[in-house]
């Protein structure tokens, strides 16, 4: 089972592999510069604990590589309770940390759960619709299993305070609504759920400084020192890269350390400081052929597990790249997601990696029947 | 190993064309951020670079280190020093619970004054140091420089601050200096004062204010966004201000300061003394007792202090030297003689019999002696300050002759010193006691305002131009207390040249006869100003006691009893060397009782180290001082204010 025969190796997707390589090496060195101002002596503690997590993420890949994917699919309930179990277990012994309960620690390891519990409902949800084929799904009501299956974790992770992670892993889980046959008047009653839904968490699951960073996107203006400070410094950063950028570690707006959270956040506002435009569209560019490649995979696929497997896989590295791109260039509120491959995170960077490897294994056996 | 699709094996075509759905999705996403990100970096790219700029670009002010204030001989009165601040940044404050009460220990302060002190400011203002300490010590600055690293948002500064040398000693010509008033920052003159800036408010500090000022510095540097500078772009020099060269003799204003200190060294008797140089104005001595600490000002002065300075009772702040007013009591003599000879009212050895009182009308006028002085002529009438003579002078001369006269010799109006607090004193006439009061003159008035009670009101500064005239043959001064400006690096300017204010309309001779007799004062075995005598200096006085309430009610008392608030002021004015003066000599000491006694003593130190000085010998321990001029033999006393009415 844990071995890739011949014909699998023939078909591996060099190109997806390739595409990962540049993403990471183009993550790291910008790291580097985020990471830079607070170094005291060349490389800071955070850039030499990224490179452990790419070690550690590169044994993920593999891993996922390695077993056949539809093995998986026997796997995906038991994968699907280990993740619930590990979300559970943060909720009782992790300590609180910035107000968020999010990381298990073992000795020097720290691990965010909920980053890798996307993963778990991802696999989970593709195998419930790969038997319940979507093209025949027709009412709301049929959706009640998947819906219970999101709804756990996510509830999990709302619990920790987590709530970028949270609305993450609503929207990777409803990407594969897409494939649903749902009537358009039907998901007006979901809409006004959501609403009243949003409305509740507005009122009792957010923190103040939460319900002002999204008030601040509403009206940047509001308060520009205060919280809108980050998007107001974070535009003023990506801005002032002009077309050609200042040049690595010469941005202003991040040496100086005027960006908020540059390593995590708003690492992306680094890159289009210091590579200006002609960086920033490059970077974009991988990301989008990444994407792109990605459902180029699942609809070669030769079963309705892979597909699934595939798109939810493209779900779990879009949306979080779509958001924290949105956030940064102004155009979403500032909600703390982390950009894939980019952002300072060994959890992240280990689920990106594990995420692309299911990729890679689904491309590979493609030709399998 | 095979596997089996639990569901037959193939992809479903509807999930394939869906797929499609998602491929539209990825790239209209990314359309649009490619499109904002060419908004931002191209289209706002070189408004957004303008704004990184200024972002990390701060102005920093360096306050120009103000001019010093030298004495005559070059000593510094006031120079500047380095005063170390500590400031909060509060936005920059993390973990606000532990760094107030650990910078609260390392700077002796309290933690709830620091956190009360930064507040919680919203906006802008979250990024403005805040001052948590203008003035710092060493140690503590040191404690707080060790610690910085773990008290994120706390930075500290050095600025230059005015020192006071000698604290009090000259505080009320030296003035104060405070923040600017907003009132002030309105007006043209201060134009480029900016808000919190430090200004000259009174004295020599605001007389001189542009000149000792110098011009704030300042630096382009680099800021990170916790406002630490991590690279200076440009910096100009402050430059510093200009100095000061004071006409003050240091030693002499210190000996006579330490005079009213005497008795009892932590309650100062209330004073003045003002000594000048009666051939140019140069003012030596200007002191005012009890003083205040003007280094207390500059930070801005503490509430608690303030009000204390100002609700005592004994009036730290008032400067008895120029604006205090008092009746000069005998010393006025002096004046009315040189009057009353002017006008030929006193022929050579004319001789009045004074029994110890004097009749006008109705009313009797005593002498101060009751037995009376017998047969006097003008200089007993002088030495032993025979109130009957003057009574009878002061009849014949009139009021407004002897207003004509003290007016020539620039009494009742200020002396041109230059000092916004001086006051004009008051000779009364006929016709002001008319306007003022709406009532005519009365001749008993004139009886009283010839020995220098009555309405009469001087100031030392101005009694002491009196009698630098006297002394020198008739020359009224423009007291001077500025001798020369200097530059930075203290290079002479330009020096300030002599005034002269008027004639005394005396001739010379007469004024030579009453200068002649005022060495008696001193010297004469009955003589009431002995206690200002210095071995081998010829010394010219006299002595003077200003009623304050009428002696009716103390007559029958001893002295003892009079409560302090009513005793006499007591008064000196003295020039010497007598027959070619350098210098004159007023002391006042408020409630002093007698001037022979209170007053004197006080006007023979500051002689007693002019001569020494002059002669080139160093100046003596105060030690010295006591003996050379408190063990002569007692002085007679005089009480010449004896005036009672029928």
């Amino acid at each position: 089972m844990l071995r890739i025969d011949r014909r699998s190796a023939q078909n591996f997707d060099w190109l997806l592999l390739g595409l990962t390589i540049l993403l990471v090496g183009l993550g790291l060195g910008n790291l580097f510069s985020a990471t830079y101002a607070s170094a005291s002596d060349g490389m800071a503690p955070e850039m030499r604990r990224q490179l452990t997590a790419l070690g550690l993420g590169a044994v993920a890949l593999v891993v996922a590589v390695t077993i056949d994917y539809r093995h998986l699919e026997r796997l995906a309930v038991p994968l699907y309770a280990g993740t619930l179990l590990l979300l559970v277990s943060t909720l009782v012994l992790a300590p609180v940390i910035r107000g968020s309960q999010g990381w298990l620690v073992f000795g020097p390891l720290r691990l965010q759960p909920s980053e890798l519990a996307r993963i778990g409902v991802v696999v989970v949800l593709a195998r419930w619709f790969a038997r319940n084929p979507p093209g025949q799904i027709r009412l709301l009501r049929e959706l009640w299993v998947p819906a219970v299956l999101v709804a756990l974790p996510v509830g999990l992770i709302v619990l920790q305070r987590d709530m970028g992670v949270a609305l993450l892993t609503l929207l990777v889980a409803s990407s594969f609504l897409v494939f649903v046959r749902i009537p358009v008047r039907a998901w007006a009653v979901v809409a006004a759920l959501g609403v009243a839904v949003l409305a509740g968490l507005w009122r009792f699951g957010l923190k103040d400084y939460q319900r002002s960073r999204i008030l601040d996107f509403l009206d940047p203006g509001r308060d520009p020192l205060a919280s809108g400070y980050q998007v107001i410094q974070s535009t003023i950063a990506v801005g002032s890269g002009g077309l050609f950028g200042k040049g690595w570690l010469e941005g202003t707006q991040t040496q100086l350390r005027f960006l908020p959270t540059q390593h995590t956040d708003f690492v992306f506002s680094v890159l289009a400081e210091e590579w200006g435009l002609l960086g920033s569209l490059l970077v974009l560019g991988l990301f989008v052929a990444l994407l792109l490649w990605g459902l180029v995979i699942a609809r070669n696929s030769k079963d309705n597990f892979g597909a699934l497997l595939a798109v939810g896989c493209v779900a779990l590295l879009f949306w979080p790249a779509c958001i924290n791109v949105a956030m940064v260039i102004g155009l979403a509120p500032v909600i703390g997601v982390p950009l894939p491959l980019f952002s300072y995170g060994g959890s992240g960077l280990l689920a990106s990696l594990a995420t692309i490897g299911l990729l890679l294994n689904v491309s590979m056996r493609r030709y399998m029947f | 190993m095979s596997v089996q699709g639990n569901l037959g094996s193939g992809l479903e075509p509807h999930i394939e064309r869906r797929v499609l759905w998602l491929f539209v999705a990825v790239v209209a996403a990314f359309s649009l951020f490619a499109l904002r990100l060419f908004h931002l970096q191209v289209i706002q790219g070189e408004a957004l670079r303008l704004r990184s700029e200024s972002n990390r670009i701060r102005i920093v002010r360096l306050e120009a280190p103000r001019g010093k204030i030298l004495d005559r001989e070059g000593r510094e009165i006031a120079t500047t020093r380095a005063a170390f601040s500590v400031q909060a940044i509060p936005a920059e404050v993390r973990r606000p619970e532990t760094t107030w009460p650990v910078l609260a220990r390392l700077m002796d302060g309290d933690a709830r004054e620091l956190r009360d002190r930064v507040g919680a400011p919203t906006g802008r203002s979250r990024f403005q140091p805040v001052d948590l300490s203008s003035d710092l010590s060493r140690d503590a600055l040191a404690r707080v420089e060790a610690h910085r690293y773990g008290l994120p948002g706390i930075t500290t500064d050095v600025r230059p601050r005015r020192l006071y040398v000698d604290g009090g000693l000259a505080s009320h010509l030296l003035g104060t200096l405070g923040e600017i008033r907003e009132e002030q920052l309105a007006t043209r003159e201060f134009a480029d004062y900016r808000a919190g800036d430090v200004v000259g408010l009174t004295g020599v500090e605001a007389l001189f204010e542009s000149h000792l000022r110098g011009r704030a510095g300042g630096r382009n540097v680099v800021v990170d966004v916790a406002g630490r500078e991590v690279e200076v772009l440009e910096e100009v020099e402050p430059r510093p201000g200009g100095g000061l060269a004071l006409t003050l003799d240091w030693d002499l204003q210190r000996v006579a300061y330490e005079g009213f200190a005497r008795e009892d060294p932590a309650r100062p008797a209330a004073g003045a003394v003002v000594a000048l140089d009666p051939r140019n104005g140069d003012v030596l001595v200007l002191v005012s007792s009890p003083a205040y600490d003007p280094n207390a000002f500059v930070g801005g002065i503490d509430v608690g202090l303030w009000r204390s300075l100002s609700e005592d009772q004994r009036r730290p702040l008032h400067d008895r030297a120029l604006s205090g007013q008092y009746p000069p009591g005998s010393t006025y003599k002096p004046f009315v003689a040189a009057a009353a000879l002017e006008e030929g009212l006193i022929g050579p050895g004319q001789r009045v019999f004074c029994p110890g009182h004097w009749r006008l009308g109705r009313r009797t006028y005593r002498c101060w002696k009751r037995p009376g002085h017998g047969s006097v002529d003008l200089a007993r009438a002088l030495i032993e300050s025979c109130d009957v003579f003057f009574y009878e002078a002061g009849r014949k001369l009139g009021i407004d002759r002897i207003a004509y006269f003290a007016r020539g010799f620039g009494l009742g109006r200020r002396t041109g010193i230059g000092l916004p607090q001086e006051k004009e004193g008051l000779v009364p006439t006929t016709a002001w006691k008319l306007a003022k009061r709406g009532e005519p003159w009365v001749e008993g008035e004139t009886i009283s305002a010839a020995i220098g009670q009555g309405f009469n009101l001087v100031t030392p500064l101005q009694l002491v131009v009196a009698t630098a005239a006297l002394a020198n043959g008739g020359v009224q001064v423009q007291p001077r207390i500025v001798l020369h400006t200097t530059d930075r690096d203290g290079r002479v300017l330009e020096a300030t040249t002599p005034e002269v204010r008027g004639k005394v309309p005396v001739s010379a001779a007469h004024l030579e006869r009453v200068r002649d007799i005022l060495i008696g004062v001193v010297e004469d075995p009955r003589g009431t100003g002995r206690a200002a005598r210095v071995q081998g200096l010829e010394v010219a006085g006299k002595t003077g006691t200003a009623q304050v309430v009428g002696l009716a009610h103390t007559e029958d008392l001893d002295e003892g009893e009079v409560r302090e608030t009513h005793r006499d002021h007591a008064w000196f004015i003295a020039f010497a060397p007598a027959r070619a003066p350098e210098i004159a000599v007023v002391v006042l000491v408020e409630h002093g009782g007698h001037g022979s006694s209170a007053a004197a003593p006080i006007a023979g130190r500051v002689l007693r180290l002019w001569w020494d000085k002059r002669q080139g010998i160093a100046p003596a321990p105060d030690a010295g001082l006591v003996t050379a001029t408190g063990g002569g033999a007692p002085a007679p006393q005089e009480g010449e204010a004896a005036l009672a009415e029928d």
